[in-house]
């Protein structure tokens, strides 16, 4: 089996200084005094492999490390050491010209609660921002526009402003763009966690599709019944520590063997 | 190269809500963004022309063209400065070329420094001035000035990420830059001594070229122009360069 994303030895540390200087009279004016700061170890040294049409878990309490290693996989972070590998696109399953060179695997990303949406604009003009973001023409967007309004349910508030937008809307907004595009492998933070029982089906209906389309999908959470019902695999940090890897199922009971002990 | 179609794109839908975001969708809004240098114009030439009584011939024209030029660089710094920080949910979620948030920004001052152009076209035609083939220069001119102030905006930008008091001190620095560019006066009523000295702020050469081919036609030496193309493109590759090496830094520390 070939792998879709392929991780070495990651490490990221974070810099917290015990006082953040954010203006230039702090760095002017303390700048004899020595600055202090904790570094904390966010990721440290971990590997493991995704393979191509898999469903990955990431497990772990929270502060342990899932989201930055999400957004490093995303592209957002960057890794202090380490190497991040994209499995390249196999021949022809792209659209581009016959002649087009090997492309990696397409990333769509579902982050924290939302893709990300500029709150003073409305769902519509997020639709359409956040769809040419993650790759969408304009027109492929018009074309798929009835789909993701009707998925998240958000038929009457369309022209509303996204601030006006309950959480468990916005986050199904979130999840109806990233579910409507076509990418390769999907990142996924605490999808489920909000949202009512009808949407957590359309969700479990859209993660059924892409199994059938042998997509590949690394899914965070904290809660390990989402990740033994919907993940193959998983792997399972603590304090940015990789703790154990294998089949879902084993890595949730070495979770819960160390939260009892 | 279709990537780079796409960055296109992006730039197009976000000046697109940009425009919304500024002007509220509303006509007033429109209305208002001419009426911000009309104000200023106005303001100032009764105190230079009335007032001070300038016998300046054509000074409403040559005022106007000044305070359109320079409303664009302080808008379009002042705004682009703060688009990383305002687009901040887009940038820690999504990855995409982060230097899409700065031109798009610059790009939406860009527009409504060609709408402001529509008004200046009026006041110069009724002037009774009429354009020359020099005055076509002013196209090349509008290109550069957007690569100079966007490289500006680049390095203002990554600065403003980190040091949050770099608004207070550019909002400082542009009263000042106001008065030391040849806007409400010319370069010929600046002392020798002090006019080389204007001539380091490249907006002197913006607002001053564009003068002379709009109000005499007549093109400055080729010299002048290759030195502003180089200071134009050189400004925006050193920002661009700037930017692109802090790209990560910004996401993690805005």
């Amino acid at each position: 089996m070939t792998s879709a994303i392929s991780v070495k030895s990651l490490t990221k540390t974070f810099i917290l200084p015990h006082q953040k200087r954010t203006t230039l009279k702090e760095s002017f004016v303390d700048f004899w005094q020595r600055q202090t700061y904790e570094k904390f170890a966010a990721l440290s040294d971990v590997s493991f492999e995704v393979n191509r049409g898999e469903f990955f878990g990431i497990i772990g309490p929270n502060g342990c490390g899932k989201s930055t290693l999400l957004k490093i996989l995303a592209g957002i972070y960057r890794p202090d050491s380490g190497i991040v590998t994209i499995g390249m696109a196999d021949k022809g399953t792209h659209h581009a010209g016959t002649h087009s060179t090997p492309q990696p695997l397409s990333i769509a990303s579902l982050l924290e609660l939302g893709i990300g949406f500029q709150q003073d604009l409305s769902a519509r003009e997020n639709i359409f921002i956040n769809g040419t973001l993650l790759g969408l023409t304009a027109r492929q967007i018009r074309r798929l526009l009835p789909g993701i309004v009707e998925f998240a349910g958000i038929e009457n508030f369309l022209d509303l402003k996204v601030k006006n937008f309950s959480s468990g809307m916005r986050q199904r907004l979130a999840f109806a763009i990233a579910a409507h595009i076509d990418a390769d492998i999907y990142l996924c933070d605490e999808v489920l966690a909000v949202g009512d029982e009808s949407f957590q089906k359309k969700c479990f209906e859209t993660f059924a599709s892409w199994r059938e389309q042998g997509k590949t999908v690394v899914l965070v959470s904290h809660d390990a019944n989402q990740i033994a019902t919907l993940c193959d695999r998983a792997i399972y940090l603590d304090h940015g520590q990789l703790k154990s890897t294998g089949s879902a199922h084993q890595v949730i009971a070495d979770y819960h063997a160390a939260l009892a002990g | 190269m279709t990537n780079h179609l796409h960055n296109w794109a992006i730039i197009w839908q976000l000046v697109k809500g940009d425009f919304k975001l500024r002007y509220k969708g509303s006509m007033l809004g429109y209305f208002w963004t001419l009426f911000k240098p009309l104000m200023l114009f106005g303001v100032i030439y009764l105190v230079f022309s009335v007032f001070l009584r300038n016998p300046m011939q054509n000074y409403a024209v040559f005022l106007l063209l000044g305070i359109i030029i320079w409303t664009f660089f302080s808008e379009a710094t002042m705004t682009g400065m703060n688009s990383l920080l305002s687009k901040r949910d887009l940038i820690t979620k999504i990855y995409f070329p982060r230097e899409v948030i700065i031109l798009a920004s610059v790009l939406s001052s860009f527009i409504t420094l060609l709408l402001n152009l529509i008004i200046f076209a009026i006041f110069y035609v009724s002037a009774g001035l009429m354009p020359g083939v020099t005055t076509l220069l002013f196209i090349p001119y509008l290109f550069l000035l957007f690569l100079f102030t966007s490289g500006l905006t680049f390095i203002l930008a990554s600065l403003y990420a980190r040091f949050h008091d770099l608004g207070h001190i550019w909002e400082v620095l542009l009263q000042i830059l106001f008065w030391l560019s040849p806007i409400v006066y010319d370069l010929s009523f600046v002392p020798e001594a002090y006019r080389q000295w204007l001539y380091l702020n490249p907006l002197t050469q913006f607002i001053s070229y564009s003068r002379r081919i709009f109000l005499i036609n007549q093109s400055p030496s080729l010299k002048q122009n290759l030195l502003l193309l180089i200071i134009s493109v050189g400004t925006f590759a050193l920002g661009y360069y700037f930017f692109k090496r802090q790209e990560y830094i910004i996401a993690e520390t805005i």
